[in-house]
């Protein structure tokens, strides 16, 4: 794509990758095809797209990392050398020309190795580790005396840069790095990609960037390619797509993804999920979900094409969508209500100098953190790993028993359940439920959908008949006929669904979510947030919304506490406090949300 | 890129849980049909003696003239139930100590791991000669102290289970819908660790089968000449040289069972594994 300068002939790309097809030969299932893309020396390129989409697939097949029973086609040139067929040119490039950097970054490290040791795995033979290991740990911004420790002694942060270092010690020409902050912090992840994208200026290294989030990779990588459903829909330059999109799924794919500095009315959702590759076969992936498929869009399989508005192209972008031109400009989202103060009435949630310290903790995990929530209102509860803000949630739902300070559920004091007598337990369970993060074990795998949320009504004391179901499963939009399924048949939006459904199936004054979203994709996490909001307005219910994510809060809260190591640094009505932060560390918080922009990370 | 990721499909050949499940099958068979199908199994012919496989014999006969093949089929009757028994009985009693023992922890789990503790220490097989030599044999008596030795590795198997299983957010929710410790434990966590505890019931009948064989051999299971696999097995292994076959076909029966038992239950725990598991 970029002409190297100077030469005058155009180089070599550092990578090549011409119509790439994984297939899975024992069940005969296509999983991505018709991939092709080339990166420059010196250039970085982002692959984006949610779960499903075949971005991680893409790049494994490219390094030759697939996963055993898949089966790739297409020609692969890395630094000049085609090594689809031939292995053993794969091998010779393996942790020399091409490198990886991993995703989590807690399992990339042998935990029984210190990490000097581990970054000298990687070096040339003949290179003096001596000398090589301390200048590696320069370059990612560690101190020299981190070669001698064990990774259990290291943070997230700190262990992504000796996964960094170790991935550069064998001086690549091309690094891949696979989600490589998802599992960070928000202020850690903008401080590692910072890193990241430094050290590829300055090595002039070819870099090649897995991510789910849109604006992360246009404000990391110099150009962008969404994929979707095991094809490429678009690509351009980042500036370019941020700017202007032309196809209707990256629309829709940033659309979904809620901004910091603003609360919507509805955030965009495109209704259902991610289709297998297969299920598209001969058409557009996306025509079933898109509102402006027409019917050329399901009879053939459109290739991504150079853009052309009003006759003149779209330098370096390419689209797969046949209206690409003519697409309408995209309504302007609607701006929502800000946030209300909350009504004087007696809170349904108090707490009151909450404090807890895990035996063998360094730290309090809640020093003495106060709160309440008055009925109807949804109060945020914002953090970093390690600000306690789970553990508060755990407290408040009962599941983990404070060591000192009050929680009082509609005015009874419910710091201790084992303290509190059989009538008032169930009086404190009515008041409150809670969702879980992880939409995978929310759901007992055993049991049918039906059989779960029939247990939950029973369990609040309703009625539990056939049509009862249905009318909970329909509440939450879901079909009556997914009673009978197992959890294991279901999405995870849909999974999602249901333990909502199972929490306010006795329709509790107050719901604690404990990170609901942070493991959907954006579209669903869209759908989920919405669901919420309509539950909430519905069943006139309170929430206390636990999330490490500012621009989700944003668009549901109505005031916000903001935790740092077990205390809480700020509190205030949500727009006030994200518009016009007082503590510091809120503003660092804001400071991490991705912008999209070019320069978010200098 | 062809041919550096070979499509290899990992799974348990075919043939194997075919022939496994075709042994388990005779050997059922074998269990329940004998006093029919082999009615004089026990009939002596001190006249023919020992021999090797002669026609009417094929695998000849022991130093009573009894037919080999008759006896390892009328064997299946002893051999199986005991075992049946022995790893049923400890599976209950696992369950019962286990799941509580994983799901409330603290001072009950303490008690019920010290006494799995104390239980390991104790040599199995020595155990039960030593009582069955005590109070004087007998094969209700063996399976009785078999399932009492093998119900501690079925506790600790369901207690790690459960204790996996315990912390899952889909047991904290049920914790918050109010529901009974007892309802949890068996509708929320069992089914989920059933799979479990079926394939080491398995592994336990398979064992049980060696062990009660093992102390026929020793002559402290079933009586000195009754059909049984151990037991025919330490008759005749005087006469090793003269018909080998009356030593090697109810090694080999014993074997052949409790490989295809734990075949079957391996097979038997993917499966139902991977009906809970997501795609």
């Amino acid at each position: 794509m970029k002409e190297s300068t100077g030469t005058g002939a155009t180089a070599e790309p550092a990578i090549r990758v011409e119509g790439i097809k994984v297939r899975q030969p024992s069940t005969g299932r296509t999983l991505l095809s018709e991939v092709s893309f080339e990166v420059a020396a010196g250039e970085s390129v982002a692959i984006v797209g949610e779960s499903g989409s075949g971005k991680s697939l893409t790049v494994r097949a490219m390094l030759g990392l697939l996963p055993q029973g898949l089966e790739a086609t297409g020609q692969v040139r890395i630094a000049g050398e085609r090594v689809d067929d031939d292995p053993r040119a794969r091998r010779r490039q393996r942790g020399g020309v091409v490198s990886l950097l991993m995703q989590d970054p807690f399992t990339l490290l042998n935990p029984l190795r210190r990490a000097g040791r581990q970054i000298a795995d990687g070096l040339p033979k003949g290179a003096d580790a001596a000398v090589e290991v301390p200048r590696l740990l320069a370059e990612v911004g560690l101190p020299a005396n981190v070669a001698g420790r064990y990774p259990f002694q290291l943070s997230g942060g700190m262990r992504q840069r000796i996964g960094l270092a170790a991935a550069l010690a064998g001086g690549p020409r091309v690094l891949v790095a696979d989600e490589p902050t998802t599992a960070l912090d928000a202020t850690t992840q903008r401080e590692v990609l910072s890193l990241i994208r430094r050290v590829q200026r300055e090595r002039d290294m070819a870099f090649v960037l897995i991510t789910h989030d849109l604006r992360l990779a246009f404000s990391t990588c110099d150009r962008v390619m969404v994929m979707y459903a095991g094809r490429v829909m678009e690509t351009g330059s980042a500036a370019a797509v941020r700017h202007e999109q032309f196809h209707p799924y990256t629309r829709a794919l940033l659309a979904a993804e809620p901004p910091a500095d603003r609360r919507l009315a509805v955030i965009p959702s495109v209704p259902g999920a991610v289709p297998a590759h297969d299920a598209a076969a001969g058409r557009c992936g996306f025509a079933d979900r898109c509102s402006l498929a027409v019917p050329e869009c399901r009879t053939g399989v459109p290739e991504p094409r150079p853009v052309r508005v009003s006759g003149n192209v779209r330098e370096g972008r390419l689209s797969a969508c046949l209206r690409a031109a003519e697409l309408p400009a995209p309504p302007a989202p609607e701006p929502g209500v800000v946030s209300r103060p909350p009504v004087a009435a007696e809170p349904v949630l108090e707490v009151r100098d909450l404090r807890r310290w895990f035996a063998g903790s360094p730290h309090p995990a809640l020093a003495g953190v106060s709160l309440t929530v008055a009925p109807g209102e949804v109060v945020g509860v914002v953090g970093e790993s390690g600000s306690g803000k789970t553990t508060l949630a755990r407290c408040v739902a009962g599941l983990e028993r404070p060591d000192g300070g009050a929680i009082l559920l509609g005015g009874a004091d419910c710091s201790d359940y084992g303290r509190m007598g059989r009538a008032a337990v169930r009086q404190a369970r009515r008041i409150s439920q809670m969702i879980f993060q992880d939409p995978y074990s929310t759901l007992n795998p055993a049991r049918t959908v039906g059989a779960t949320l029939r247990e939950a009504l029973w369990a609040d004391g309703r009625p539990a008949g056939p049509d009862d179901l249905a009318r909970l499963l329909e509440s939450v939009g879901l079909a009556r006929d997914m009673a009978g399924m197992r959890p294991a048949g279901l999405s995870g939006g849909e999974r999602q669904r249901v333990a909502i459904a199972r929490a306010v199936a006795g329709e509790p004054r107050l719901l604690i979510c404990d990170e609901p979203v942070s493991a959907l994709d954006v579209s669903v996490q869209a759908q989920v947030l919405g669901l919420l909001a309509e539950l909430r307005e519905r069943l006139s219910m309170a929430m206390l919304f636990i999330t490490h994510d500012l621009a989700v809060v944003r668009q549901i809260a109505d005031r916000l506490y903001v935790l740092e190591s077990g205390t809480c640094v700020e509190t205030g009505l949500a727009d006030r406090v994200l518009d016009a932060p007082e503590h510091p560390y809120t503003r660092t918080l804001l400071a991490s949300v991705p912008d999209g922009s070019g320069d978010w990370l200098d | 890129m062809r041919g550096r990721f070979p499509a290899v499909a990992r799974r348990r050949p075919q043939v194997a849980v075919a022939g496994a499940l075709a042994v388990l099958l005779a050997v059922a068979v074998a269990a329940v049909l004998s006093p029919w199908l082999v009615p004089g199994a026990t009939d002596q012919d001190l006249v023919l003696g020992i021999t090797g496989p002669v026609p009417g014999h094929p695998l000849g006969t022991d130093d009573l003239g009894r037919d080999v093949l008759e006896l390892l089929v009328a064997g299946a009757r002893t051999a199986v139930p005991g075992a049946l028994c022995v790893a049923a009985g400890s599976m209950l009693i696992g369950n019962l100590i286990g799941l509580p023992a994983g799901y409330f922890g603290g001072w009950a789990d303490a008690l019920a791991m010290r006494w799995a503790d104390l239980m390991f220490s104790l040599p199995a097989l020595l155990v039960a000669i030593v009582v069955a030599g005590v109070l004087g044999g007998g094969y209700g008596l063996a399976v009785a102290v078999l399932v009492v030795l093998f119900a501690p590795t079925d506790t600790r198997v369901v207690r790690g289970a459960v204790l996996e299983q315990r912390h899952r957010p889909y047991v904290e929710a049920a914790l918050l819908k109010n529901l009974s410790a007892w309802r949890i434990m068996t509708r929320q966590i069992w089914p989920n660790i059933a799979s479990v505890t079926l394939a080491n019931g398995f592994l336990n009948f398979a064992y049980a089968l060696v062990s009660l064989a093992s102390l026929s051999f020793l002559g402290l299971g079933v009586p000195a000449g009754s059909p049984d696999w151990g037991r025919t097995l330490a008759d005749n292994r005087a006469q090793l040289l003269v018909n080998p076959w009356a030593v090697v076909a109810p090694g080999l029966a014993i074997i052949l069972t409790a490989a295809a038992l734990n075949i079957v239950g391996d097979w038997l725990h993917e499966r139902v594994d991977r009906r809970g598991r997501a795609r």
